[in-house]
């Protein structure tokens, strides 16, 4: 073989060499692998846009995680939350209410043992007294974010310029009404659940018994129930407060309802407008018989909670979003007070530097954490089942279907089949 | 000049044609690379638009078909209130209505909306009744936003005549919620909302195609959802809205943006990406192609060179050697008769008068005899050892060459500055022609002497032409014979009896 045939076997070998590197090799391409986990919450409006707003900040510092959101207000929430704690499909993050951990959880065991990542959630943020309100049987069910309390929110430009003060007892409250009557203007307002604890704290005041005894029972009987079916009769037929069917939200804005009993974190999303347009919102004391015993027969709770499902298969993503949500100033500027104030110290520190521990939130948080007769909230007192049966014996009363004293027995009789009440309350 | 010089000259004009041929087979393989580089190009080009506008306008579809499945899901759960009676029997505005009846008959309707709507993320889901009355769940900024309006202006969305429906997003400058608006009856209107925001999971695009932009307009192209929330309620930026004018459904792609509209109900789904992005992979093929081909061309031209070379060179040898078989006197390595008779014609016919030439003719004295003697492979030794003899005597500006069978002549072209030195040259080279005879003789038998004879012509002055010098170089040598050999003889035209010399 000579030299040319050489080269040209040599060059026939590179190019064969180099159709063997062009054969067709399949094309992979990568994609990038995203944890999905989900997030449920209830709230208003406010509440949604700032969490979608928060969760979008959070993918964005973890883009390896996406997260689902779900979210409704609240009667919505808690049949949905029901319908999927029943049924395996809860959210890997969920924001809970108080008296789900009793109903879901009654061994501890139906959210995960958040303890367990200690590593992720920066529990120390939280007083071991705070976190006791989210364990069962011993076990870290849930995290509160702020406590929560019934509130007297009183429009005082409205009050003022009918020249009534800002009721403190019920009394003041009724002459209110002898004023605004007349000018189609509530003193008072509110949603059903708000209705029935106001309902509650004067039964409580006038009675003298607790709704609940130390073991959980209903302890009220007939006989407190018809003082609370009367005075919501006498509230409505004085029109100090529209019934809780014909509540509605722009009444609120219009100056329709000169104050509203609510919730401290629905503070802002009641009157964000009305105090944007000028007018002066003040967070009143609890109403009583005596300004001195106002806060007797209300009930503070954690304003919420947030759990984990125990059954979540991305437990280290879920935490990381919960510290997220529970210690980030990311999240807590976007949140600042709407759920109350805060009860992570860190996010408590960075509101307070940054002057957002302020306004009428802040006020009606003030004015829970002041008062040395409200009490812990049993959850109980929070079932939908259970306020909405007293409104519909309420309307019996009002529509001239029963009596108080027929109302409040059939009252009794029906909260009986559901509920535990003391021996002799049932009867 | 020996004839290597003329051998060089046909290798030359060889070599030239070499590069001739390797320029032309360059010039056609460059060409033909650029032709196909262009081609390979501009249809990769066309191939890979179509194939870029045909899958964007794939997405489009499939976003139009999300969205389309999304509202149509939404309109399904709003129907499924018309499933409880009351929903669309009730008139809340009836004054006839008994208020606790009614009471009891809202709750009815509020559980069942309740029920239908409990695993959506819906702001609202409630019926509106002409007194603004409403059952369901209204938020709180749905009713500070229509406020005692909330009737009228809910009604005012339906647009859809044949099912008493209708779309609406931007209620108050609100584009962060989406309404649909159902007519129940003359003083009732069922309405869902979500927040578009819900729409990320409808217009949630493949990762490969993270740039895409992808929006919802309305009829007047104003920005109904886009993950960039800061621009909800905008007109579509002007550079996307001028490339879909008066268009509903088309892709369309130029050499700054591709742009695909498809209709969605009264809405636009317009996805759109600048081409330098969703094309970048042009760029990249592009230089690839240019590469390769400029590898293949580098490749092409190498080989070209390989294979002239193993075409040129057998050629060159073959032709060398035919050249030199036609030229050379084979015996004696010089000139043959007609080849310096051509070169020395040549050469004096292009040679001015001022230049010095002179004509040697040499003839071996007696050179049958030598044969004779000696035999003729002796004769052609002499013959070969007088090649020799002229090579080493003469330069190679010098033409040798072998005119007859013992007969040579040269053309002597040495450059002198004055006719006296170039005679004095002439007169030396001569001498030693001749000593080189003695000696080559005197080293042999010593029986036999051999000897040359010359004659020398001068150009200009003897003659003007190949023929007018070889004249009269031929009858000095004819005198140098006649002389008694073995001696040179410069020509004279005058006396032709001069110059004639012994050793």
């Amino acid at each position: 073989m000579n030299r040319f045939s050489k080269l040209i076997a040599l060059a026939l070998s590179a190019v064969m060499l180099l159709l063997s590197g062009c054969t067709e090799d399949p094309v992979v391409r990568k994609q990038t692998n995203q944890v999905q986990i989900t997030l449920s919450w209830w709230g208003n409006d406010s509440r949604n846009e700032y969490t979608i707003a928060a969760v979008q900040r959070f993918e964005k510092l973890h883009p390896e995680i996406k997260v689902k959101c779900s979210y409704s207000e609240w009667s919505g929430y808690e049949a949905r939350s029901q319908v999927q704690m029943i049924s395996g499909t809860e959210a890997d993050v969920m924001q809970i209410n108080v008296g789900w951990l009793a109903k879901y959880s009654p061994d501890g065991n139906g959210y995960y043992d958040l303890e367990k990542l200690a590593d992720t959630v920066d529990l120390s943020n939280f007083s071991s007294e705070m976190l006791d309100y989210g364990r069962r049987n011993g076990v870290l069910n849930a995290i509160p974010i702020a406590m929560n309390a019934e509130t007297v929110y009183i429009n005082k430009s409205v009050y003022d310029s009918f020249g009534v003060s800002v009721p403190q007892t019920w009394d003041d409250l009724f002459r209110a009404a002898d004023v605004f009557r007349k000018h189609g203007i509530f003193a008072l307002a509110g949603a059903s659940k708000s209705i029935w604890l106001y309902c509650i704290a004067y039964a409580e005041q006038q009675t003298g018994k607790t709704f609940f005894t130390d073991n959980g029972e209903i302890n009220f009987s007939a006989g407190e129930f018809k003082v609370m079916i009367e005075f919501y009769d006498r509230l409505v037929k004085e029109k100090v407060i529209p019934k809780v069917e014909d509540f509605q939200r722009f009444n609120i804005d219009n100056g329709a309802y000169a104050g509203v009993v609510a919730w401290v974190s629905d503070a802002l999303n009641y009157y964000k407008g009305v105090i944007e347009k000028g007018s002066e919102i003040i967070a009143a004391g609890y109403t009583a018989d005596d300004p001195s015993k106002a806060g007797s027969g209300w009930y503070a709770k954690p304003a919420t909670l947030y759990a984990l499902s125990r059954n979540t298969e991305h437990p280290k993503e879920a935490a990381m979003l919960l510290d997220f949500m529970l210690n980030s100033t990311e999240w807590a500027e976007l949140q600042g007070v709407e759920k109350g104030i805060p009860l992570s110290a860190s996010v408590r520190k960075y509101l307070d530097e940054t002057g957002k521990l302020s306004g009428l939130q802040y006020e009606a948080s003030q004015v829970m954490e002041n008062n040395k007769l409200i009490r812990p909230m049993n959850s109980v007192i929070e079932d939908s089942a259970l306020y909405e049966t007293f409104i519909d014996a309420c309307d019996l009363v009002l529509f001239n279907k029963a009596t108080a004293d027929e109302a409040a027995s059939q009252l009794c009789k029906t909260y009986a089949e559901k509920y535990k009440m003391r021996q002799d309350s049932a009867s | 000049m020996s004839g290597k010089k003329n051998s060089r000259a046909s290798l030359r004009n060889i070599s030239k044609a070499q590069v001739l041929m390797i320029l032309g087979f360059g010039f056609i393989v460059v060409a033909a690379v650029i032709l196909v580089s262009s081609l390979a190009i501009r249809k990769t080009d066309e191939v890979l638009k179509n194939k870029v506008i045909s899958l964007t306008s794939s997405l489009n579809v499939q976003m139009k078909l999300n969205m389309d499945s999304y509202l149509s899901r939404m309109e399904t759960i709003a129907t499924l209130a018309f499933g409880e009676s009351e929903a669309y029997t009730y008139d809340a505005t009836d004054p006839n209505n008994d208020e606790y009846e009614a009471i009891n008959t809202e709750k009815k309707i509020s559980e069942r909306l309740f029920s239908l709507c409990i695993m959506e993320n819906f702001v609202d889901y409630g019926i509106v009744y002409r007194n603004n009355r409403t059952v369901g769940k209204i938020s709180n900024g749905t009713s500070t936003l229509f406020g005692d309006k909330i009737f009228s202006e809910l009604s005012s969305m339906i647009s859809r005549p044949r099912t008493n429906d209708g779309w609406s997003t931007g209620y108050g400058n609100n584009f962060k919620r989406i309404y649909y608006v159902k007519k129940v009856h003359e003083n009732a209107v069922l309405f869902i909302s979500f927040y578009a925001s819900e729409l990320d999971a409808v217009f949630d695009n493949p990762e490969t195609l993270s740039d895409m932009d992808i929006r919802l307009v309305n009829q007047d192209k104003n920005i109904i959802y886009s993950k960039n929330t800061e621009e909800l309620g905008s007109p579509l930026p002007t550079e996307i809205s001028s490339r879909i004018e008066g268009k509903i459904s088309a892709s369309v792609l130029d050499n700054e943006y591709l742009v695909s509209l498809d209709s969605c109900g009264g809405w636009f789904v317009v996805c759109s990406i600048p081409t330098p992005i969703i094309l970048n992979e042009k760029n990249e093929m592009t230089t690839y192609i240019y590469f390769t081909a400029g590898v293949a061309a580098f490749l092409a031209v190498l080989v070209a060179l390989l294979l002239s070379y193993r075409i040129i060179s057998p050629i060159r040898k073959t032709v060398s050697s035919l050249d030199d078989k036609a030229r050379i006197d084979l015996l004696t390595g010089i000139l043959n008769k007609r080849s310096f008779e051509e070169y020395a014609g040549n050469c004096l016919a292009n040679s001015l008068e001022s230049e010095r030439h002179a004509l040697i003719i040499l003839d071996i004295d007696n050179f049958k005899g030598v044969n004779d003697t000696l035999g003729h492979a002796y004769g052609d030794k002499v013959l070969e050892k007088t090649g020799e003899i002229l090579r080493s005597t003469f330069s190679d500006d010098d033409y040798l060459g072998r005119i007859g069978g013992d007969e040579f002549c040269i053309l002597v072209n040495t450059r002198f500055d004055s006719s006296d030195k170039f005679d004095a040259f002439l007169l030396e080279k001569c001498k030693e022609l001749s000593s080189a005879y003695h000696e080559y003789y005197s080293g042999r038998d010593g029986d036999y002497k051999i000897s040359a004879s010359m004659g020398v012509a001068l150009w200009p002055d003897n003659g003007r032409s190949f023929e007018e010098m070889y004249s009269a170089c031929d009858s000095a040598l004819y005198r140098s014979k006649k002389s008694g050999r073995d001696t040179f003889t410069f020509y004279d035209a005058n006396t032709e009896s001069e110059g004639t010399e012994n050793e």
